[in-house]
This record gives structure tokens, sequence and C-alpha cells, in this order.
């Protein structure tokens, strides 16, 4: 599984959605489950399972999900 | 001589029609275009939806601008608003809705799998004419559902008179003006959320709607743009925000005048990191629960060497301590804090007047937590009589969990605590602890069996094994126990 892939399926098992209905462009606010708590859970669990860690002014540009791609594939 | 929220409406849409009252996207409101939206609202809630004086309805409060126009226009339609958490699952929803009756039903329940009316529906921006019922001060206006201490949802009600003496005196402690421009990023159907709403627009002021804090940088966005003057916060919105902003905010101090945080448990420290980020913002914190918003304040540089009490009585609210036996305690005595003003509910929805009496002590609404208060008026909270647990600023009952914990096969009994959340986050978090009829049985199986019946926020953190329950000799479980 690449790390969109893994993304993808990191946000709709932490917003309880169909991983089809997540794309590239989707972004925080998109779902009414992806608030704040989820937010908190898809980063600890991105940062568990992808073995990455971000600093508080880097997760704060991030609003979609290619924004965490490209942040993530930055650290790798 | 007290004015509804509504009729403070009114009164600016005539004074000053122009001003900006919502912002929302791209979208901006005036307070001549808010009345109108409101009025042509309750003309459609009575002509299409037949809302009466006194009918219920349940909105799904999210923080769309529609909303607004709904809330207020159910009052002057003469109805009563019962806001829920769009996050209401079903079997609380249900609850809600045979225990209201409503006319309708407003919004999307995701989680329920509820679709009412959609907000845009109702909300017309079109009319004519419209049956303006004479709304008296001690009407119900809303009914706040909180968590009672059996975990059955229990109705607060609250009259036109306790919400307005309710933005009386929180405007009156944080100093809000017409001039002031907040953002509002709290959850609307909680008592804080939905009361800056009041705030804000009872003192003439403008109301950027965000409806969340979960964009972090779109909420420092929209803060620069519209040089927003203040915003409200819970301690685990702050830790949200220190999390994915770091020290940020700080660049905002000579822009921010106010911030009014929420009531439950933030670490001194947290309190002197917010002052020295924000050295020339009111930082308001409140104490105060659905039943009495807001009933005590501290502001925390006027308060610095003082920072672990919840402060002294709002204005025009009195607090004393009283014992068991309903008598005021000494000075420097522990006693349940009990609170009088024109601000404490009118009573709980489908209860009894003389059963709503009994939580009184000489005309004082007993809180269920318990305090001690120093000579100057400054309480200091020492424990919940209630055993409740504040999860972020949202209040869980450890019977609700422990009553579907238990209904899972291979689970003889249950019993919940709050600790401390270990993340540094939430302020408290549920820690669950269970005596197993099935040794097979795993965290991940509870928890999956909790998911669909639970918000998440009430989920165990934490799920501890042990051999027995410990109780009292009639049975009662001894969570204080737990604790230690």
């Amino acid at each position: 599984m690449n790390i969109k892939e893994s993304v993808i399926e990191i946000v709709a098992n932490v917003c309880e959605i169909e991983k089809n209905q997540v794309t590239e462009n989707s972004a925080i606010g998109d779902f009414p489950s992806w608030d704040s708590m989820a937010q908190l859970t898809i980063f600890s669990t991105i940062e568990d399972q992808l073995g990455v860690s971000f600093e508080p002014e880097e997760m704060m540009e991030i609003e979609s999900i290619s924004d965490m791609v490209n942040a993530i594939e930055a650290k790798k | 001589m007290m004015d509804s929220i509504e009729e403070q409406l009114a009164a600016h849409a005539l004074s000053k029609p122009d001003k900006v009252a919502l912002i929302c996207g791209e979208v901006e409101v005036t307070y001549a275009q808010l009345w109108s939206r409101v009025f042509f609202t309750a003309q459609e809630l009575q002509t299409k939806y037949n809302v009466c004086k006194n009918d219920r309805v349940i909105l799904s409060a999210s923080g769309c601008i529609e909303f607004i126009y709904v809330y207020f226009g159910v009052h002057i339609a003469g109805g009563i608003a019962v806001p829920i958490d769009p996050d209401t699952h079903l079997a609380r929803f249900e609850f809600i809705r045979q225990s209201t009756n409503p006319k309708c039903v407003i919004g999307l329940l995701h989680k329920a799998g509820v679709e009412g009316v959609p907000f845009e529906d109702v909300a017309t921006s079109e009319g004519t004419s419209f049956d303006y019922v004479d709304l008296d001060l001690d009407d119900i206006a809303d009914i706040m559902f909180t968590t009672g201490t059996t975990g059955d949802p229990k109705g607060v009600t609250l009259s036109h008179r306790n919400l307005s003496a309710a933005a009386k005196h929180i405007n009156a402690f944080i100093g809000n003006t017409a001039d002031d421009v907040e953002l509002l990023a709290l959850p609307v159907s909680h008592s804080f959320g939905l009361g800056r709403i009041r705030c804000v627009l009872s003192a003439g002021g403008t109301l950027v709607v965000l409806g969340s804090f979960a964009n972090v940088k779109k909420f420092f966005k929209e803060m620069k743009e519209h040089n927003v003057t203040g915003f409200g916060m819970v301690p685990a919105s702050w830790a949200f925000i220190k999390k994915f902003s770091g020290k940020y905010i700080a660049k905002f101090a000579n822009q921010l005048k106010y911030v009014e945080i929420g009531s439950s448990f933030m670490p001194v420290e947290e309190k002197q990191l917010l002052m020295e980020l924000l050295p020339n913002t009111r930082l308001n914190m409140h104490y105060g629960l659905t039943e009495a918003s807001r009933s005590a304040f501290m502001e925390f540089h006027a308060e610095k060497d003082n920072l672990t009490t919840v402060g002294k009585a709002s204005p025009n609210v009195d607090i004393a301590l009283f014992d068991a036996e309903g008598k005021k305690v000494a000075l420097g005595e522990e006693g349940e804090v009990c609170v009088k003003g024109a601000h404490v509910c009118s009573g709980y929805w489908n209860e009894p007047v003389e059963r709503f009496q009994k939580d009184f002590f000489d005309g004082y609404f007993r809180t269920g937590d318990c305090a001690t208060m120093d000579e100057k008026g400054y309480i200091y909270l020492k424990s919940r009589i209630k055993e409740m647990i504040n999860v972020g600023g949202k209040k869980v009952s450890p019977m609700e969990v422990e009553d579907v914990l238990n209904s899972i096969p291979g689970i003889a009994e249950s019993a919940c605590i709050g600790i401390p959340d270990p993340a540094g986050m939430m302020g408290e978090v549920v820690k669950a602890f269970i005596v197993c009829s099935d040794e097979n049985l795993t965290d991940k199986d509870i928890t999956t069996a909790l998911s669909p019946k639970l918000e998440v926020y009430k989920l165990p953190v934490q799920i501890e094994r042990i051999e027995s329950i410990p109780k009292t000799s009639n049975g009662k479980i001894q969570r204080l126990k737990l604790k230690t």
C-alpha cells in the first residue's frame, strides 16, 4: 500500500466512512465526522503507522489528504 | 426592565441596520438582513410546519449560519428550540424525540441516521407577513439536554429571562461591546457555544461563524481576515490549537481583546502559557453548568497569583456554600456550591416542579460541586458530588457507559471513573474497570461493541480488569475507591 492509500484508509477508518468517499482533495470538515477529535486521531495514527512525526507549525499547514501525503513523502 | 435576546436583535436591526451581524465564508449578513431572515423563518415555521406557542422544534446544532436564523425563528414563532449535537446517536435522539414530541426535526443527525428538514428549506429569505407571538420572558425558550446522573438525558428548560440575564452578566464581566468581532468555533449544541451567539448579538457585535476548531489554519486565517477581537474555547480546544500551531496565537496578541474559556480542568502551567502569549488579552475563565450558565468568572491576568480559583460570583449572581442539611457553611469550610440569579434554569422538562424544588437550598440552586470560599468570595472547587466525568468540557455519566459495558456478553459488571488524560488534551477521559466472565474478551472487542452505542468522547481510553467492583453494603458502586 502506498502512502496515499494508507492515508486514505486511516482517514476513512477514523471518520467511519467508506474509503471510496475519500479523495486526494478531501479536507478537514468535508465529512461531519472529520472534527477536531478525528483530526487528532488521524495524526496520531499516521505518526504511529507511518513512522513520521510533525512539528505543530507543520501540522497547521496540512488541510487535505494531498497535503498529508506531500508532508509525509517529504519526511521519507 | 429586561428585553429578550430577540427584542434586542430587533432593536439593533432598527438602530444599526447596516452593521454586519454575521460572517460565514463569503457571506456577510447585516442586522437588518438577520432580522428579516429570522422573521421569515418564523413565518415558515408557523405556516408550513404549524409551529405554535410552546411547540418544540429539534435542531441539529451544526455550525451553519442557517442554524442561527432557525434558532431565533423558533423563538419568535413562539416555539421552544431543542438544539442537539449533530453527533447524537440514535438511542439518545429517540429519548429526546419521545420526551419532547417535536413539531419537526431540522437538520441532519448523521450518526443517528436521521435526515430532518434541511435548514435551507426553513431559513427562507422570502416572506410577507407574520403573526408575531407575544413572548413572555418566563416562557421556555430552549430545552438543553444534558447528561443526567443516571445516564438518561435531562432536559434543562431555560426561559427567555434566563437567556437574557445570562448574556447580560457574561457581557458585563467580559466587557463585550458592539465593536467586538468574535470567531465562533465552539459547538453550538452546548450551552457555552450557543451562549456566545446570544452574547455577541445582544451586544450588537459581529460573529464570524467557523463551526469548529478542526482546521487550525482556517481558524487563524479568519482571525486575521476579519480582525477578530475575541473567541471562546474550552481547555481541550486550547490543547488542540497548541498541538496544531504551537505558539502561533501570539501573533494576535495585540488584536485579541478577550478569550472566554469554558469550565473544565486546565493546568496552571497552561494558564500561565496563555498569559505569556496573550499578555494584553482578557482571559476570562468561567465556572458554570447548563442549569446556571457562567455563575462565576475569573480573569487570569488579574488573578495571576491565584490561578487555582474558579473565581467569584458573576455580576448579578449570588453564590453560597451549603452543607448536606441545607445550612450555609462557615467561611473556609467545604460545602456544596449553590447559585442564585435570574439566569438559573426554570426547571427540567417533563419533571414536576416539586421535584425540581428539591434542587434548591433556600432559593439557591444546588450545582453538585463541592468547594471552599475565602473571605473575598473566591471559590476553590474540591470535588464533584455527582461523579460526572468531564471530557474536554463534555459531561459523561459513568452510569451511561457502565450500562452499555454491562450489556456486552463476557462482561459481568463494570465501573467507570474519570482519569487525567494521558495525552494531556482532554482534561479528563473515561477509564473502565471491568469484571470479565469471558477471559478471551479483548479491549478491541469491547471498543467495537461500544462504538455504535456511545459518542467517541464517551469511549473508555483505558480498560482495566479487576476481580470485583467495590460497593457499599447497599450495592452502590464506590467509584472514589477506584480513583486511588
